[in-house]
């Protein structure tokens, strides 16, 4: 059921909220004119969204971005309480299916400006360099337009903007520089993690996280309270919300809240002329030099297939017949087991300690592609629900289970699923809300990402056995981040977008999160989403600079 | 350090009939004549300097360790023992401060010794708990496990105390090594260790404030004047070296308030006290840079009693004052 946090939009006349005021101030915003053509429309605020809206701004653009979920003042909206946080979630009506229907909801989606990263787990990681190569290095997948060195210096500036808090040394990949901020203090969750890699001779590492270990300008350091996956009360963590959205405010910007798109207009000379979008109930059409889409793997495919028009009938940008094909989601099966000893997994990130020996590791392996795992502290309620869910526990089984929380440790894996052209996106006859057709999403995982997820839940059990943990029981039946609906590539019968985000169709129209993954690799997506979009706001600035805009 | 000369005379021809503690020593006592008293006073002054450092590094320790261990659960009993014996260390300085009588104390001796021996037995629990886990001596369990440098703060208070009773009493050997040297020396080490210990901790918060490199940067160059005035002729002044000292111990201070500040910026800042004094930047801790500091001073001032003329910087007269102060 969605509920929006607050019907009336807070950005408006000129102001946004502070987000980093407690007595719930605003901001100064510039604001536009919706006859005025503005640079740049930006549909999403989220990881690629909320980069792209900061960077392009700053770069001296004019820039208007939308995002169809409220403004939050995280120190006074965000509650500590499980069920008040649904609301950061993208739970409008859907209709998925296929084989293996993928669960929408808190790990693939947000609905707020900052997207998902309002609520995301922090998990700031690097693609193996192969993974942009991953057909001709590693022989599945598609090939990246990009470099990965490219990339590792992209990765760079978005490690200093987030302040990253990572290991003083990482142990897997070629060199990096040192994270800004050092690693926080791992619990005893990360501990048995860590004891599980050694005993079985893998290496392991704090996770490099996008909350700060020490301050950082309005923000102060993490206080462990443990509510990362949801909404960040104390503005510890680092999301587009406290990092992207001022830079972008402060640089001119305007965001517009509560503001949900619902279709590209393109012009007879097939180039987009700006957006149709309902805030407070009303209809309305903003004109833009150029329209960018950062809507995540399924509002991206949504709009653009709303989007149609006579001359283009499939939906914009779709001469390939790729948008919304190639669906990724990625495989989040875990292993849970008992501690005679207290945990108290719940204390902290909690993700403070991963291994990605197998995303680095391709010896001994039945499948393509890579996984890391990394230790895990679900509240009390989501972890009620992998107790029904995966083991089907009800009644007094149950209360007796969850009185061993405090004991319970587990970890859980971020697994590659490699892309299929038949798992996709589509649209429904059913509408939303707002009068839209609303997506299908179809998905059916491959005898690949079957093989992969038994590799991995044979590896987990084996950790948490050597650890002494008993009742042991698998999870396997989750997955999480989505990517892929609108790849980019080499040419555009194959691919939607070029190496620049910009779609080969119609050379305003660009997309810029994670549906231009070709292929997902084996870590958690946003800082791959945010290198890529600082990418292509350098890459904007350098073709404007030629006169190539 | 010309309050109350003649009381001190006084109280020191007292003591000297009387004499108590340093049972065993073979050390020659201070002369008694009058005129010489002043010069006969530079090793009481010098003691009691010394005696201001190591109360000031063992109140740095008792408040630190009250703190650090609270908020390890005083998990274990032993965790206990640093907050009594900082304590003690502090009473015996304060009545090394307090005291005017130019020798040993047994008890002050005896509190001393147990400092430095509490320091070393931390240092090895405090090894152990960073080794046990996995990682053993990883960046992060020196970052979060129990601090390695911090027991040391204790044994150098207690050796600080050590030598203010060697030096009281006029003797100028301690370990078979010449008393001002060797405080010197300690002084800089320590110095040496106490930056290595902030920078670790600071290099944990990633110096995010540029202000945390000055007790990185400033501190090694005093201490490095310092130990050179500790290996080479004493001089009768140090002017540059004790003007680093200076300011070093003004940054210890200045430390203080930058970690008032640094508790503020924590969430909920000092409305939320109770946690962030616990999780924030340690308020004692800079301070015991203030204590080397002042302990590299006294160590200066010492040597420079052992310059030809040295006496004149302690504000003695020139009468026989090259030889008031014993040399061994």
């Amino acid at each position: 059921m969605p509920v929006d946090f607050d019907s009336r939009p807070r950005a408006v006349a000129g102001r946004a909220p502070d987000v980093f005021d407690p007595k719930g101030g605003f901001v100064p915003m510039r604001s536009y004119d919706e006859d005025e053509a503005v640079d740049f429309v930006i549909v999403g605020t989220g990881a690629g969204g909320g980069t792209l809206a900061a960077r392009l701004a700053e770069l001296g653009f004019s820039v208007v971005a939308f995002d169809a979920g409220p403004f939050f003042r995280p120190l006074l909206d965000f509650a500590s309480d499980e069920t008040a946080q649904n609301s950061l979630y993208w739970t409008d009506k859907r209709v998925c299916d296929g084989e293996n229907p993928i669960k929408m909801g808190g790990n693939n989606s947000g609905k707020a400006v900052g997207g998902s990263t309002v609520h995301f787990a922090m998990v700031s990681l690097r693609f193996r360099p192969e993974w942009f190569k991953s057909r001709s290095a590693l022989g599945y997948g598609a090939d990246w337009p990009l470099d990965w060195r490219e990339m590792w210096h992209y990765y760079t500036v978005a490690e200093r903007a987030l302040a990253i808090a990572g290991p003083v040394h990482y142990p897997w990949g070629p060199k990096r520089p040192r994270y800004p901020y050092r690693a926080h203090e791992i619990n005893a969750a990360g501990r048995l993690l860590a004891q599980g890699c050694e005993a079985l001779g893998y290496r392991w590492a704090e996770t490099p996280l996008a909350t700060v270990s020490a301050p950082r300008g309005k923000s102060p350091p993490c206080v462990y309270r443990g509510f990362c996956r949801f909404g960040c009360s104390t503005n510890a963590k680092q999301s587009a919300l406290t990092v992207w959205i001022p830079r972008a405010l402060k640089a001119g910007a305007e965001i517009r809240d509560l503001a949900m798109v619902g279709r590209i207009e393109v012009d007879d000379q097939g180039l987009a002329r700006g957006v149709h979008y309902v805030r407070e109930g009303k209809w309305r059409f903003q004109r833009a030099r150029h329209v960018v889409i950062s809507a995540y793997a399924i509002e991206t495919p949504r709009l653009l297939l709303n989007s149609a028009t006579d001359r283009f009938p499939q939906g914009l940008a779709n001469s390939s017949g790729l948008v919304g094909r190639n669906l990724m989601t990625q495989s989040n099966q875990a292993a849970w087991g008992r501690m005679e000893d207290q945990v108290r997994w719940y204390k902290g990130p909690p993700s403070l300690t991963i291994t990605e020996h197998w995303n680095y590791e391709d010896r001994g392996k039945d499948f393509f592609g890579g996984y890391c795992w990394m230790g895990q502290g679900p509240m009390p309620i989501e972890w009620v629900s992998v107790q029904t869910g995966a083991r089907g526990l009800w009644g007094e089984r149950l209360r007796t289970e969850m009185m061993d929380y405090n004991h319970q440790i587990g970890v859980k894996m971020v697994g590659e699923m490699l892309p299929d052209e038949a798992n996709r996106v589509t649209l429904d006859s059913d509408t939303d809300q707002y009068g839209l057709p609303i997506p299908r999403i179809t998905y059916r995982w491959g005898d690949n990402d079957k093989r992969l997820i038994k590799h991995a839940l044979d590896q987990m059990m084996m950790s948490l056995d050597s650890v002494g943990a008993t009742k042991l029981f698998r999870q396997e039946d989750d997955t999480n981040h989505l990517a892929g609906t609108a790849r980019m590539g080499f040419t555009p019968e194959t691919s939607v977008v070029d190496a620049d985000c910009r779609s080969w169709d119609i050379p305003n129209l660009w997309i810029c999160d994670g549906s231009v993954f070709p292929t997902t690799g084996g870590v958690n997506p946003a800082l791959t989403i945010q290198a890529i979009a600082l990418r292509t706001a350098d890459r904007i600035k350098a073709l404007a600079i030629r006169g190539e805009l | 350090m010309q309050e109350g000369s003649c009381q001190d005379n006084g109280s020191h021809t007292r003591d000297h009939a009387a004499p108590e503690g340093g049972a065993g020593s073979s050390v020659p006592d201070a002369p008694m004549s009058a005129e010489l008293a002043p010069a006969a006073r530079a090793p009481l002054y010098a003691a009691r300097d010394l005696n201001r450092c190591s109360g000031l590094l063992a109140l740095s320790v008792l408040l630190d360790s009250s703190v650090e261990h609270y908020r390890g659960n005083f998990h274990n009993k032993a965790m206990y023992t640093p907050l009594s014996v900082s304590t003690l260390s502090l009473a015996a300085s304060v009545h090394g401060v307090t005291g005017r009588r130019p020798l040993g104390h047994k008890t002050r001796l005896a509190v001393f010794a147990l400092a430095i021996v509490t320091g070393v037995a931390g240092t090895l629990f405090h090894v152990y708990d960073i080794i046990r886990k996995p990682g053993g001596f990883s960046w992060q369990n020196l970052f979060y496990s129990a601090p390695l440098g911090a027991p040391s703060a204790l044994t150098v208070a207690g050796l600080t105390g050590f030598f203010a009773e060697r030096v009281r009493r006029g003797q100028t050997q301690v370990f078979g090594q010449d008393a001002a040297r060797l405080a010197a020396i300690t002084s800089a080490v320590a110095m040496v260790g106490t930056t290595a210990e902030a920078g670790l901790l600071h290099f944990r918060g990633a110096f995010h404030n540029p202000f945390m490199f000055l007790p990185v940067a400033m501190p090694p160059i005093a201490a490095g004047f310092l130990a050179y005035a500790g290996i080479t002729t004493p001089r009768t002044a140090y002017p540059f070296t004790r003007r680093l000292l200076t300011a070093t111990s003004l940054m210890g201070l200045a430390g203080t308030a930058f970690h008032v500040y640094g508790v503020s910026r924590a969430m909920g800042g000092w409305r939320n006290w109770q946690q962030n004094m616990v999780d924030g930047p340690p308020i004692p801790a800079p301070p015991s840079f203030s204590a080397l500091a002042f302990a590299g001073i006294a160590a200066l001032r010492l040597l420079g009693a052992k310059a030809p003329n040295g006496p004149e910087r302690l504000g003695a007269t020139k009468t026989g004052a090259t030889g008031a102060v014993p040399r061994a």
